[in-house]
């Protein structure tokens, strides 16, 4: 099988840049993503939902703008009637229940972390990210440089999901604004 | 005047001197003073020449409103012009000259315009030189662009570099429940009131130093250290240097911080500035109070200065303004001016204008001498060394005697800072009882807060800051007590409205708009020319235009123009504030959008691997796109032709990821694509393609493309490059408003596949040796519109359709993005085994227009299903989105410009893409018809095009038309030929 290949492979090197001192946000690209949409239809949302809950262990599925997620994998409401499931295959949807869509190239996956990484990305995005607004497990879609985006803040961090087709342009937009905040990419 | 630095006092660090150069003399000052302080501090008068008359102009406040000392900072490419140097921050290095002015401020040949002042009222300029016969009649206006190309040379302020700004810029959003703006008295207790009671607070000030009016107060340190000390226990989020230029809907309001203006040696790793949108639930203006000058002659001489700007340089700055200082004024606030003044060593005299200022013991005490029932009539000298004096009441001075000074500090009033609000709808109200304008309390969730509420007093304002965040604490659904409210005002004894001196008859040249040379004798022409509102005297006069935005003059315009209307001020109303507050550099507004990142830049999974290949790339929306891959030594053209030769020839692969690609799933997503195409999809087989054309509401092409079946609920739909957005929107917007009883989900799928177009006569031979089973791209497997979905060696999943844009026999192979380029690195080597070739957008466009293939080129939104000769598309049998609407008789018309080919009659002609096409015999207007693509066809050996003409071929076939293109001076005859120049029977692609 052929390797598959990141749209940001070439374009970034792990290392230390930017300002001195401790650094204050860290960038890593997620390898090899594994990104499945489920969609229902309204009337069939429940068991739908329910449904990929338990294929991760969990007992109810997240509600609108909210992920849940085990070893497993992980469960993200993106809209009223869609999920992403991510690190895992998604169960067998019948047509009347709804469909499911392989979606695993389609994005770039950063992952974004460090003391400062939510003041960095109060630069970037226009995004309420305070704790009390956006707590953990929190799931938005927004515009990143005019770029629609899809953020995840997940344990701490927040995993950034970017068109493919914009991951070097917007990697470089990230790459620059992180550099007055100390940058480590690993 | 002679301003001096004294030995002790003020908030600057002594311990630092700071060295800058002022016109190319090297100066010193000391860190924490502003431009402006050390300028005074080294008595330079003369800093600045005026707009229009060039007349010398020096420090007039020690803010924002400053009218006189613009100055440009910078050289090279960092050269900022129209920098107001009172809010300029001194750094070591600092590098300022004077504008506007030739040789240098202090000497200008400009100044001659001030003596021919009286001859260059407002609106001189256009009577006198706009229609001047006999150099202009009628409607023509170049004598008038001629002259103004001069006058524009002799009247402005400074230049910006014209080099590429080397500094970077961020945007930032912040959040939080309380905004308050303004860190004075009454913004620093509001925000920790609203702190203390649990709310998120930010507080943002456009000085670097925290405190307001009590900077410039010389008892106040205590206070000061009191409140920042609450401050900084409160939890509040503090921005220095940051301005609130505008508020917006629904808490919305925009920052400036500016990062880097006072640093040295900034970290590159900052930007310069910032642009912040802040959303906040409530929001406090304690934007403080501007104090306003008064018009009389010669008050704009250097050495005039709002008297609390003379306070605050002598508290905060240790720079004493003057040694013979007069105060004038209208209102008890300069009576701590002077004491102030008279403390620090200066001979100070106050004039009042009021008959009565209440107890004087304390000023007299000081030293301070008192003339009540007296104002300035006239200033003298060059730069300021005496006042002519007026007695008597406003509106009946007399002449009185001379006064040497070296300093006047004048006080008209006080004029709260209410833009911020305005900004929002809310419209000031005149309070005459303090002569100035107010707004409500309270407008859409924003607040006002001390004097820019009108309130006077230090105390008052910080209890009227705490009580605006009891209210906006209140409004979040905190319960809090209440808070006493703080009433407008606080003089001892009542203003005396006073906005302009003069005596009966007496010449003057009095400055109301300072930055714009607006004069009050420029009010009155305004009303003698017949303008009686407010607005139209701001665009006769220009009065508030300019960078200040009317901060110094507005209201003095508008007591002048009531004065002229005999109304009262509420009557003649006052013109809207609009954002920006001060003024914001549009680097700031471009943030990190500018250059390469001008707009962000979309790369298929084959950028990088085409690039390898030596592609050279164009724009495709916001894609970048191979457009031709040359050889060494050929150029563009013979690049294109070669590759769409050797793809005719043999074979061709062609990066075609950019198309929009959508997936379209569900149990009802056949009905649904059989009412958004006009032809039938009701029957396409599992395993087939079809072309499909959408139309608008309104019968108009939306976009064409393939849709391929997957299986019973699942299709791939392909869009236009240009169109997949608006597509996709399309059908959304149609699932869930018109049917949202049809259970389909739409999903752009554009960046999950990457796709290659293999066409050429031996495109199947190099499929055939990279995919996995061999006989899945057979004829029989794989016929023309078939899809298969198979896998490439190496195990890569891999959907084929077997269509054609090119008219030959053709692929379109689509892998998972990731695999892009291993998909690519296995198609090329066969491809050249057969010595087929990559091409480009260039030869895509030749072979499409030779087999007459639209693309967003023709379908430009005017162009029926009819008019692109893809009628028989449209069902009669079935209703389709457009089907009724297309049936309009202006949409049925056979003369309507239909497509066609077009081929130059002397075929080593050539044509242009927007050429007209024109009738032989009337070569005018706007033609007949008109050319969307043209290129050399290999095939044909000549020049070709695609286009519209009225009526189609059939109209045209024994006449000769005209591709008529006046742009670029060029007329070629050409013969109107089916838009199907090559292969029209489509042999090659259904091989």
């Amino acid at each position: 099988m052929a390797n598959r290949l990141s749209a940001l492979a070439g374009h970034y090197s792990p290392g230390r840049f930017g300002a001195e001192g401790q650094a204050g946000v860290h960038l890593s690209v997620v390898a090899d993503l594994r990104l499945h949409q489920v969609a229902a239809w309204p009337d069939s949302l429940p068991a739908v939902g329910q449904l990929l809950a338990n294929s991760i262990g969990q007992a109810a599925k997240p509600g609108p703008g909210c992920a849940i997620s085990s070893e497993q994998g992980a469960v993200l409401r993106i809209e009223p009637l869609k999920f992403w499931l991510l690190n895992l295959d998604p169960p067998t949807i019948e047509a009347e229940q709804g469909c499911s869509l392989d979606l695993s190239h389609s994005r770039t996956c950063v992952h974004i972390d460090g003391p400062q990484a939510q003041e960095f990305l109060g630069r970037l995005l226009p995004l309420d990210l305070r704790a009390a607004a956006f707590p953990d497990n929190r799931v938005a879609s927004s515009a990143l440089h005019h770029v629609g985006v899809t953020l995840w803040h997940r344990g701490g961090g927040y995993d950034l999901f970017i068109p493919r087709g914009f991951a070097v342009s917007i990697w470089e937009v990230l790459h620059a604004t992180a550099l007055q905040f100390g940058l480590e990419i690993s | 005047m002679t301003a001096r630095r004294l030995s002790t006092g003020g908030l600057i660090d002594r311990t630092q001197a700071v060295d800058f150069s002022w016109d190319g003399n090297p100066l010193q000052g000391f860190a924490g003073d502003s431009l402006a302080a050390a300028l005074l501090a080294n008595n330079q008068r003369i800093v600045a020449r005026s707009f229009k008359y060039h007349r010398p102009r020096g420090i007039m406040s020690c803010g924002v409103e400053e009218s006189g000392a613009l100055v440009t900072v910078g050289d090279g490419d960092r050269r900022d012009p129209n920098v107001k140097a009172t809010t300029q921050e001194l750094y070591q290095g600092l590098v300022a000259s004077g504008q506007n002015a030739f040789p240098n401020v202090r000497f200008d040949v400009g100044a001659v315009n001030n003596l021919f002042g009286r001859f260059l009222p407002a609106g001189f300029y256009y009577k006198t030189f706009m229609g001047l016969p006999p150099f202009e009649s009628g409607s023509g206006t170049g004598y008038w662009m001629w002259c103004e190309n001069i006058i524009r040379k002799a009247a402005g302020m400074g230049s910006a570099s014209r080099a590429p700004d080397p500094d970077h810029y961020e945007h930032g959003h912040l959040f939080c429940e309380v905004l308050v703006v303004g860190a004075g008295p009454a913004g620093i207790s509001a925000a920790i009131a609203a702190a203390e009671l649990g709310l998120d607070v930010l507080l943002v000030e456009q000085d670097a130093l925290l405190g307001g009016d009590l900077l410039g107060q010389s008892d106040a340190q205590a206070s000061r250290d009191e409140l920042l000390k609450a401050l900084a226990a409160s939890g509040v989020r503090v921005m220095n240097r940051t301005t609130a230029f505008g508020l917006y809907d629904h808490g919305a309001a925009g920052l400036v911080e500016r990062v880097t203006d006072h640093i040295t040696q900034p970290d590159p790793n900052l930007p310069r500035q910032r642009f912040w949108t802040v959303r906040a639930q409530q929001t406090i203006v304690a934007s403080g109070a501007l104090e306003r000058h008064i018009a009389f002659d010669n008050n704009d001489r250097p050495g005039i200065m709002t008297a609390a700007a003379g306070r605050h340089y002598l508290n905060r700055y240790a720079v004493l303004p003057g040694q013979q200082i007069v105060i004038a004024g209208n209102n008890d606030s300069t009576q701590i001016v002077a004491m102030d003044m008279a403390a620090a060593g200066a001979e100070v005299t106050l004039l009042d204008a009021r008959a009565d200022i209440g107890d004087s013991t304390a000023l007299k005490d000081a030293g301070v001498q008192i003339r009540t029932g007296t104002a300035p009539l006239s200033a003298r000298g060059k730069t300021l060394n005496s006042i002519q004096l007026a007695r008597g009441l406003p509106g009946a001075w007399q002449a009185d005697e001379k006064l040497d000074c070296d300093a006047l500090l004048i006080s008209g009033g006080w004029s709260p800072v209410v833009n911020l609000i305005s900004h929002r709808g809310a419209r000031p109200q005149w309070n005459a009882d303090n002569a100035c304008f107010v707004v409500p309390e309270e407008f859409d969730g924003v607040r006002l807060a001390g004097s820019a509420a009108g309130v006077w007093q230090t105390q008052a304002c910080e209890q009227s800051g705490r009580h605006a965040a009891m209210q906006a604490a209140k409004a979040l659904g905190k319960t809090v007590s209440e808070a006493p409210g703080v009433s407008i005002g606080g003089w001892q004894t009542p203003i005396e409205p006073l906005y302009e001196i003069n005596t009966e008859g007496r010449k003057s040249k009095a400055f109301v708009d300072l930055q714009h040379d607006v004069s009050s004798d420029d009010v009155r022409l305004a009303y003698r020319e017949g303008y009686v509102s407010v607005e139209h005297l701001k665009r006769y006069t220009t009065l508030g235009m300019a960078t200040d935005g009317g901060k110094m003059g507005n209201v003095i315009g508008l007591a002048l123009m009531a004065e002229a209307l005999g109304k009262d001020i509420p009557a003649v109303g006052t013109t809207t504030f609009r954002p920006p507050y001060t003024p914001v550099a549009i680097g700031a507004l471009a943030g990190r959008s500018v250059s390469e990142h001008f707009r962000p830049l979309r790369r298929t999974p084959l950028h990088d691997w085409n690039l390898t290949q030596g592609a050279t790339m164009t724009m495709a929306g916001l894609w970048h796109r191979p457009w031709y891959f040359a050889r060494p030594g050929e150029t563009i053209n013979e690049a294109y032709i070669r590759e769409a030769a050797t793809t005719r020839s043999s074979v061709g692969l062609c990066d075609v990821t950019s198309l929009g690609k959508i997936a379209v799933q569900g149990p009802d997503a056949t009905e649904f694509l059989n009412r958004i195409y006009t032809n039938p999809f009701a029957k396409l087989p599992i395993g087939k393609a079809r072309y499909g054309i959408m139309l608008r509401d309104d019968g108009i092409v939306m976009d064409d493309g393939t849709t391929w079946r997957l299986s019973e609920t699942d299709y791939f739909m392909t869009t236009t490059t240009v169109n997949a957005a608006k597509v996709l929107t399309w059908l959304e917007e149609l699932l869930q408003t018109r049917w949202p009883e049809l259970r389909v989900h739409v999903t752009s799928v554009s960046e999950q596949w990457a796709g290659c177009a293999i066409a050429g006569p031996k495109s199947r031979e190099v499929l055939s040796a990279c995919v996995h089973q061999t006989r899945a791209v057979s004829n029989e497997a794989l016929p023309f519109m078939g899809v298969i979905e198979t896998a490439l060696q190496g195990g890569i999943p891999c959907r084929i359709a077997r269509i054609s844009f090119s008219g030959e026999m053709a692929f379109e192979a689509y892998v998972p993005s990731d695999y892009g380029p291993a998909m690519m690195d296995l198609l090329y080597p066969q491809a050249a085994l057969h010595e087929g070739c990559l091409y480009g957008l260039e030869a895509l466009g030749t072979m499409r227009i030779e087999k007459g293939h639209v693309t967003g080129a023709e379908l430009d939104g005017r162009v029926s299903i009819d008019d692109a000769g893809l009628g028989k598309m449209a069902s009669p049998n079935k209703a389709f989105i457009g089907s009724v609407l297309r049936q309009r008789p202006e949409l049925m018309r056979s003369d309507r410009p239909q497509l066609v080919g077009i081929f130059p009659k002397d075929r080593n002609a050539t044509f242009n893409v927007g050429a007209l096409l024109c009738a032989a015999d009337e070569i005018s207007g706007m033609g007949e018809g008109w050319i969307t693509g043209a290129t050399h066809s290999p095939e044909l050996g000549h020049w070709i095009g695609l286009g519209f003409i009225k009526g189609g071929v059939d109209a045209w076939q024994s006449k000769i038309a005209v591709a008529a293109d006046p742009l670029r001076d060029q007329q070629t005859e050409v013969e109107i030929v089916s838009p199907h120049m090559v292969d029209p029977s489509g042999e090659r692609m259904h091989g």
